[in-house]
């Protein structure tokens, strides 16, 4: 895993108010970690800053997974 | 400052931009902010009716004539705006619908927007690439044969004589009211209704009505009531000003919204309880150095449950930048009513009496005192056992609405139509009583989902639970809302299963509750067959079902785990 792709998993973990360790990159953001509208705005904004990204509201519509999340930092760092 | 309320009297939309392009303020219009809520722009109201002048001549060219049905989906942008105004005024009814959900919404969304067309055969769908290439990508190239995009739009000629006279019985425009798939339903309003509506609005405070001073912000999504009628119309009708926020931009960053009403000393500012949950819990004081709230003479809480935690909450971590408690206004309404149908005025903040005996379903041990009828709007209660007799104060029963801002029907929806009104007035679904002429909301007839202002059907969720455990029409799962803590309104679906075919279920159906409605849920249960009630003829009785849920007698199987 890229130190993107770790940074981005403790973004997740923050948001989902989780433990890291618990994230699996299978889990579906909004069924299994309860992402709600709120929460998926939050997320997308902490990866753009953090990550000095803009996530096109395309690409983010096609985005369910964690792993569809580290696919996408990967594709786009 | 002493100024008197906003007075407009235009009986039409076309009247009214009119109006207010001649008469309010150069400084007076829309200030709108990019998609970060970072830079804005301002145009007033004069150059927001020449944009829509010049949209209706170009609608006139793409063949869009008085009554057709115009589907939009477009994020708040001038275009959304323009195009709107713009195809009011050509005489057709715009209905808006929401872009795409943040993440993973795709899909879904593009199975929506098809579904529509077959409710309200639509002449064309005004949207981006983004939705043109996603109902491409997600079998929907029927939706996607109507979609004009809006550099598409803009490129076709001005049509002359493209205005229409509209009169005020006219229908106005249409308003989606819940649903992402199937059920949905389309709320017919004229100008009849809205501008009544709007004039009554400026009085939803007497103590601090409208005046041509006033300004609002607001982020609400203008495909919700609130967002169109309370932000862009409020504001058109009276040549008031009006800041802008894509809703995003909010959700992403709370904060903008209360530095937006400081920097421009916004007077009125109307959202749903979660937006001012999510303030306490995201925004961080230390950020918010010299914010001033003390302008702010409406903060209306309205469109879903307004929770008093919350609102105490609020109030205590921004009274030091000068929110005044006093001035909470909790408002009941719907898109039925146009907007709003009861207000608080006695600003006193948020006032609660006990639950009286015998709502049942209600889980909350304290009611929320939603005020008094708006102007021109007369509330009853009538009796859910006998229906037809109306019941007096302090007594429980549905509440019911007549005024001129009560919808004509749903479009293309007769029975539902018939089940709403009924000699004149409209039959909200909702419980409640009366005190004291104030209007106490205790619970619902009608089987819906608020979250986070946004109404959902139960049968969207029963449909995909069936879906996934292969139970076809034969109705084995039941759908409803319970209210968790500060989290307000969460989704909980019951499913009966056979004791051995749970395995993978749980995943597989929170990740198909989560990809079609967006939704987390807050609790699946399973059930045996046979477990859910059911009434004679085989239909889910879904208030008994959470009165089991709530007092634990449902026996789980496979017992699914909850999320926080």
């Amino acid at each position: 895993m890229t130190p993107k792709q770790e940074l981005v998993l403790e973004l997740i973990a923050r948001v989902a108010k989780k433990d890291k360790s618990f994230i699996q990159p299978a889990q579906d953001l909004i069924a299994d970690l309860g992402f709600d509208s709120p929460k998926q705005l939050e997320l997308l904004t902490e990866m753009e800053d953090r990550l000095q990204i803009e996530i096109g509201e395309d690409d983010a519509a096609r985005i369910n997974t964690v792993g569809d999340v580290l696919d996408y930092v990967e594709k786009k760092t | 400052m002493n100024s008197k309320p906003c007075d407009s009297n235009s009986s039409t939309v076309r009247e009214a931009l009119a109006f207010s392009a001649k008469n309010a303020p150069p400084e007076n219009g829309i200030r709108l902010y990019d998609r970060r809520g970072q830079n804005s722009e301002l145009r007033n109201w004069s150059q927001i009716q020449q944009a829509a002048h010049d949209r209706a001549a170009r609608l006139a060219s793409a063949g869009i004539n008085r009554g057709d049905r115009l589907l939009i989906c477009l994020p708040t942008s001038w275009e959304l705006l323009e195009i709107q105004l713009g195809a009011i005024l050509r005489g057709a009814l715009p209905v808006l619908v929401a872009p795409a959900a943040a993440l993973g919404g795709a899909a879904s969304h593009a199975r929506k927007v098809a579904s529509l067309l077959e409710l309200l055969s639509p002449k064309r769908l005004v949207c981006d690439l983004a939705t043109r290439n996603e109902l491409l990508e997600f079998d929907c190239a029927e939706a996607a044969g109507y979609s004009l995009l809006t550099e598409e739009l803009f490129e076709l000629p001005v049509a002359p004589n493209a205005l229409y006279s509209a009169q005020p019985d006219d229908l106005a425009f249409l308003q989606l009211t819940s649903g992402s798939t199937g059920r949905q339903r389309a709320v017919m309003i004229t100008h009849h209704n809205l501008t009544q509506h709007l004039q009554a609005l400026v009085h939803l405070s007497s103590a601090a009505p409208c005046t041509p001073e006033s300004n609002i912000v607001s982020w609400l999504p203008l495909n919700h009531d609130m967002g169109l009628v309370s932000g862009l119309m409020m504001t058109m009708y009276h040549g008031i000003k009006l800041t802008l926020f894509r809703p995003d931009a909010f959700l992403a960053r709370p904060k903008i919204w209360l530095q937006a009403l400081s920097a421009f000393k916004a007077s009125h500012s109307a959202a749903p309880n979660f937006a001012y949950q999510l303030c306490t819990e995201r925004v961080d004081p230390a950020e918010l150095a010299g914010l001033d709230l003390s302008n702010w003479q409406i903060p209306l809480t309205g469109a879903e449950i307004v929770r008093p935690d919350t609102c105490r909450a609020f109030s205590e971590k921004f009274a030091p930048f000068g929110f005044q408690t006093n001035c909470f206004l909790p408002s009941y309404g719907m898109a039925e009513a146009t907007l709003a149908v009861t207000s608080d005025q006695k600003r006193q903040g948020i006032r609660t009496a006990p639950v009286p005996r015998g709502s049942s379903g209600n889980e909350a041990n304290e009611v929320v005192c939603n005020g008094v009828p708006i102007r021109d709007t007369e509330v009853r209660i009538s009796s859910s056992a006998a229906p037809g007799t109306w019941l007096g104060g302090d007594e429980i029963g549905e509440v019911c609405v007549r005024g001129p801002a009560i919808f004509k029907g749903y479009y293309n929806d007769r029975a539902a139509t018939a089940d709403a009104l009924r000699e004149g007035w409209l039959h909200t679904g909702d419980l409640g009583f009366m005190s004291g002429g104030e209007l106490y909301l205790t619970g619902r007839i009608k089987d819906l989902l608020i979250i986070r202002g946004n109404n959902f059907m139960p049968h969207e969720l029963e449909w995909i639970a069936d879906d996934a455990t292969g139970g076809g029409s034969s109705e084995r799962s039941g759908a409803f809302s319970v209210t968790r803590g500060t989290d307000g309104e969460q989704a909980v679906l019951v499913v009966e299963v056979s004791a051995d075919k749970t395995k993978g279920l749980d995943q597989d159906i929170r990740t198909r509750v989560g990809r079609v409605l967006g939704l987390p849920l807050a609790d699946l249960v399973f059930v045996k067959r046979g477990h859910i009630p059911k009434t004679t003829s085989g239909k889910v009785q879904r208030r008994e079902l959470k009165q089991r849920y709530l007092e634990g007698k449902l026996e789980r199987i496979a017992a699914a785990q909850e999320t926080e």
